[in-house]
């Protein structure tokens, strides 16, 4: 499958008064495929909203090279096939949803009232497509943007926090939608922070902290290597003594221990052995690893001291 | 070329148009036509009042002053509405009221407490009168304003009259009454030929606009120039201008073989003396052979060394700049004697102003100058329009002011004379300056035959 | 040009509903209807100082509306992040600064156009003037309306690489230096005698943008003043102002191609 988004080395650079030169964006290697949905996670302030722009050709790489849809950033003609919400933006207060439609349709030469009324419906804004956008809640905000973004039938969309601020409700709507997108077989590209969102609809992600890349590939991948926490009764505390696991968490209280291990270690020696013991084994649970924990695990990662 | 240097090619080829067009052909018509006060505006003004003024509020500004100004005329505040004066005239340079109004206060409300004006001022205000027509060329109210200064005023160097008043005439705006003071000014100019002329002009306009419309007051105007034709025809006839300026009167030596009211030239007899009765007060005493009433003999007491100064007057028009501030250690005083019974007796104090007259120089002139220009008309009669029925045995010029017979007498008189200082400090000898000529006669104003002077009896017509 | 044309549109839009801009219109407005009231403090010029009075409110207001209307337009965008759901789209940004620039020059030519019925409106009913005074007052409107989109590209030229406070005072410090540099030379070359001096203030006046050029209320004020070829020097500054209008974009859109929003 082709690449929708590539990056060699992107790094934009900023000169501040106060901290001197500040690498925002640090020799970043993206590769987003054709028709996925990828998920591009960091703390605030990482970058993300920086290499979007960059992308967008909005503003320039200090050095590095990107290729969007196969041109190189900053081409015009690739402007046609892409499309970008931003985060909370402002539309035009004073205009109506409709017209908000025939606005940025009319910077593709687009005037097609049927498609927008389409795009209205799908986005389900048709019942309030006359009112004005100062009347809309911040849901319908963001669904109209979803809408206009979808004026031009884009190859790629770029999301910038598409949920951000929004009620659960609407968060559901917002995935409803996006996952719609990659059905019709369109990239997105979704730039966030709010982890369980994209866990449920991202097909593969990349974590940024500080400019840099800490980790990128698909979520079943980097999610691999949970743990299980085994329960069992009827134990004496010389026994729990001889459980050496590790990494593991061990506890004995009663005659009750509790190891909570990865599951990567031999689950049925430990379970052997409490059987030999003599104990009965209470419980076996396994536990996913989960995005949060990659996540922090990624961000709180100590960089190597230079 | 890439893109941004065709931009930049373009920038800088606009750039040196905009330049061309502003420099070559906007801003040329801009200070004809538009310029709010002829490059003059912002050199006058404060700082702060200069956005002001330039910035579209200067008429209202100007509105707002002059009614503030006009609180001040009622209480004869005339030192605080001069600045106003000068600040709404830069202000709103269009506003001929004014210009004019103020003007007129310059030329003739600094007064001292005999309400003799301050001629030290009259320069500013013609240069006023001046900038007024030039801010507002295009009405006929500031060159008549600016004439009258100069023919009522100043009552000398009347080409300077005639000048203005012409020029208000050429201005389609003028009112008829008002047309008809430039008659008058040629014949103080001595262009009797030319106030003629004019006078046939005013009245075939008169008789026209009578016919055009039959309103009383385009009657009335007809009937005065045409009695002013009259009366003129008569005077020239009189007076022996036809005689002596017209060929045929000159080939038939007119004036030599008949009778005009100007011959022969008649002697007014001037005398003076002038005594120093206080400090400061000043008692002119003196003769004038003239019974009729209606003479005035110009005096003037000022600086030795006064600037400008012109025999019986000065240079009023030297000054371009207004100055609102005029020197105030020069001393200049005019004022007329008037002639009573043959005589003249008047006080002249100068004590109670000493900001008019300071009296700081060491010497002093006394000039008396007498122009048949300004006499009335049934003196006229007799002196001519030039002089040339007048004479002096002591005192007749032809000097000072070429082509005219005028009487012109000085006498120098010190510092400590007239402030009874120095020699005349013991209060009892009374400094006296008088011409050679001068007699007393009795008590007051008496006159006795005994000193009069050879009288020809002017009601007459002559002996 | 389509881009253009739908930018300008919505910036039209957007500014006729902005409510600092509509309280100074009305501030305006109401200035202009007590004028009348105002004039007869100036006795026997009630017209000039009328005329003079109105044509100072009008223009005041113009000039503040065109410059708090312009100074914002660029940040604001940035700020609500609408530019970029605008320059992802195939919009260049010249376009974008073009549309925003005509945006504001309609809405000037809306606003002004408004003010400009109500002053001469109020002449009319106050002094019952003939029509030839009218026309006047409304051709000067007109050249007040071309001094103001002078004075929008200047700020918008501004706009693309200041912030928009300091944006604020640049322009209107340079309309306000621009309305005297006329006078300002007109007074050096007649009074200064320094060459240098007079060089110096014939460039700068050639440099700057010339408000001055556009207050051409003297001869209506003044009436009787005899102008030649009026209609000549009208379209000298009008092409003027188009000339400096184009310089300024120009140099706006090379700034705003490398500025990074």
């Amino acid at each position: 499958m082709a690449a929708a988004i590539e990056t060699r080395n992107l790094t934009k650079t900023y000169r501040s008064r106060l901290h001197g030169k500040v690498n925002v964006v640090d020799d970043l290697n993206l590769e987003v495929e054709e028709g996925e949905i990828f998920g591009f996670l960091g703390p605030n302030g990482a970058g993300k909203t920086t290499t979007i722009k960059m992308l967008l050709g909005i503003i320039y790489p200090t050095s590095g090279e990107g290729y969007v849809l196969g041109r190189e950033i900053g081409d015009m003609d690739v402007h046609k096939v892409i499309s970008y919400l931003p985060e909370r933006p402002y539309y035009y207060e004073h205009m109506t949803g409709m017209e908000i439609l025939r606005f940025y349709g009319s910077l593709f030469h687009i005037r097609d009232d049927a498609k927008f009324e389409a795009l209205l419906e799908k986005v389900n804004l048709a019942g309030d497509k006359s009112k004005t956008i100062s009347q809309y809640s911040k849901g319908m905000q963001q669904r109209i943007g979803l809408a206009q973004s979808l004026i031009n039938d884009p190859k790629l969309l770029f999301l910038d926090e598409p949920t951000g601020g929004l009620d659960p409700i609407a968060h559901t709507e917002i995935r409803d939608l996006i996952l719609q997108f990659r059905d019709e077989g369109r990239t997105v590209f979704i730039s966030s922070h709010e982890l369980s969102e994209v866990e449920r609809i991202c097909d593969r992600v990349a974590i940024i902290d500080k400019g840099k890349i800490k980790s990128q590939g698909r979520l079943e991948d980097l999610l691999k290597g949970g743990r299980v926490e085994v329960i069992a009764d009827g134990l004496t505390r010389e026994f729990a003594d001889t459980v050496k696991i590790p990494e593991a968490i061990t506890s004995f209280h009663g005659d009750r221990l509790i190891v909570d291990m990865s599951e990567e270690h031999d689950l049925n020696a430990l379970l052997d052995s409490v059987r030999s013991s003599k104990g009965s084994i209470v419980s076996v649970v396994p536990r996913r690893r989960r995005l949060e924990d990659l996540f922090i695990e990624t961000v709180s990662k100590k960089e190597p001291a230079k | 070329m890439k893109r941004n240097q065709k931009l930049i090619a373009a920038m800088l080829v606009l750039g040196i148009a905009q330049g061309i067009l502003h420099a070559g052909f906007i801003f040329p018509r801009w200070r004809k036509d538009y310029s709010p006060g002829h490059g003059n505006v912002i050199s006058q003004l404060a700082p702060d009042q200069i956005f002001l003024s330039l910035f579209g509020f200067r008429e209202f500004l100007a509105g707002i002053l002059w009614v503030r100004a006009d609180g001040f005329f009622d209480d004869g505040n005339y030192d605080a509405v001069l600045p106003i004066i000068r600040l709404c005239t830069i202000l709103d340079p269009k506003q001929i009221d004014i210009y004019a109004t103020g003007m007129w206060h310059i030329g003739y409300n600094f007064t001292d407490e005999e309400q003799r004006s301050d001629r030290r001022y009259i320069p500013s205000a013609l240069a006023l009168g001046k900038e007024g027509a030039l801010q507002n060329p295009n009405t006929y109210e500031m060159f008549f304003e600016t004439g009258w200064m100069w023919y009522h005023k100043v009552q000398d160097d009347f080409p300077k009259a005639v000048k203005w008043f012409e020029e208000a005439h050429k201005r389609d705006d003028i009112q008829p009454a008002r047309r008809n003071l430039l008659i008058w000014a040629y014949q103080r100019n001595g262009q009797i030929d030319k106030s003629l002329e004019l006078l046939y002009k005013l009245s075939d306009e008169a008789e026209d606009r009578w016919q055009q419309s039959r309103e009383f007051q385009n009657h009335q105007n007809r009937d005065t120039i045409v009695g002013n034709l009259d009366t003129a025809l008569v005077r020239m006839g009189q007076r022996g201008w036809f005689a002596q300026n017209t060929e045929k009167g000159k080939a038939e030596n007119w004036y030599a073989t008949g009778n005009y009211d100007t011959k022969p030239p008649f002697d007014v007899g001037f005398s003076v003396k002038a005594s120093v009765v206080e400090p400061k007060v000043l008692r002119f005493e003196g003769t004038w052979n003239v019974l009729p009433v209606g003479t005035r003999i110009r005096i003037i007491l000022r600086d030795k060394d006064f600037p400008h100064a012109v025999p019986g007057g000065m240079q009023w028009d030297l000054e371009d700049s207004i100055n609102l501030d005029p020197p105030r250690d020069t001393t200049f005083m005019q004022d007329e004697l008037f002639v009573r019974n043959r005589r003249f007796n008047k006080k002249v104090d100068m004590s109670r102003d000493p900001t008019m007259y300071p009296f700081t120089k060491k010497d002093y002139v006394l000039e008396f100058y007498y122009s048949a220009r300004v006499a009335p008309p049934h003196i006229q009669d007799k002196f001519g329009w030039n002089g040339e029925g007048m004479t002096d045995a002591n005192f007749l010029n032809t000097s000072v002011r070429p082509g005219e017979r005028v009487v012109f007498a000085t006498l120098e008189i010190s510092r400590d004379q007239i402030l009874r200082m120095g020699d005349w400090a013991d209060g009892v000898k009374m400094p006296v300056v008088k011409t050679a000529n001068y007699r007393e006669i009795g008590k007051g104003n008496q006159v006795t035959d005994d000193v009069l002077i050879d009288v020809p009896a002017l009601r007459g017509g002559g002996k | 040009m389509n881009a253009v044309y739908a930018i300008a549109t919505t910036t039209v839009g957007e500014a006729i509903r902005r409510r600092v801009l509509l309280v100074i219109l009305m501030i305006g407005v109401l200035l202009l209807s007590i004028v009348p009231s105002l004039s007869v403090l100036s006795a026997r010029s009630e017209t000039s100082t009328m005329i003079s009075t109105m044509f100072f409110v009008l223009r005041f207001t113009s000039a503040l509306i065109a410059i708090i209307l312009t100074v914002y337009m660029i940040p604001n965008e940035i700020e609500r992040r609408t530019i970029y759901t605008i320059l992802c789209k195939p919009v260049q940004r010249w376009q974008f600064l073009v549309g925003k620039f005509f945006g504001a020059v309609l809405a000037l030519a809306m606003m002004i156009g408004l003010m400009s019925v109500v002053m001469i409106a109020l002449f009319y009913v106050f002094r019952h003037p003939g029509m030839d005074k009218l026309f006047e007052l409304g051709r000067q409107s007109l050249l007040y309306f071309v001094e103001m989109s002078l004075l929008a590209s200047v700020a918008i030229f501004f706009s693309t690489f200041t912030t928009p406070l300091v944006n604020f005072f640049i322009s209107i410090g340079l309309w306000l230096v621009g309305t005297v540099l006329n006078p300002l030379y007109d007074t050096i070359s007649a009074n200064n005698q320094n060459p240098v001096m007079q060089k110096v203030a014939q460039f700068v006046t050639t440099l700057l943008p010339n408000f001055a050029n556009y207050d051409t209320k003297n001869p209506i004020i003044n009436p009787g003043t005899v102008i030649r070829n009026e209609t000549v020097y009208y379209l000298q500054i009008t092409g003027y102002g188009i000339l400096y209008m184009t310089i300024l974009l120009i140099a706006g859109i090379l700034i705003f191609d490398r500025r990074e929003v």
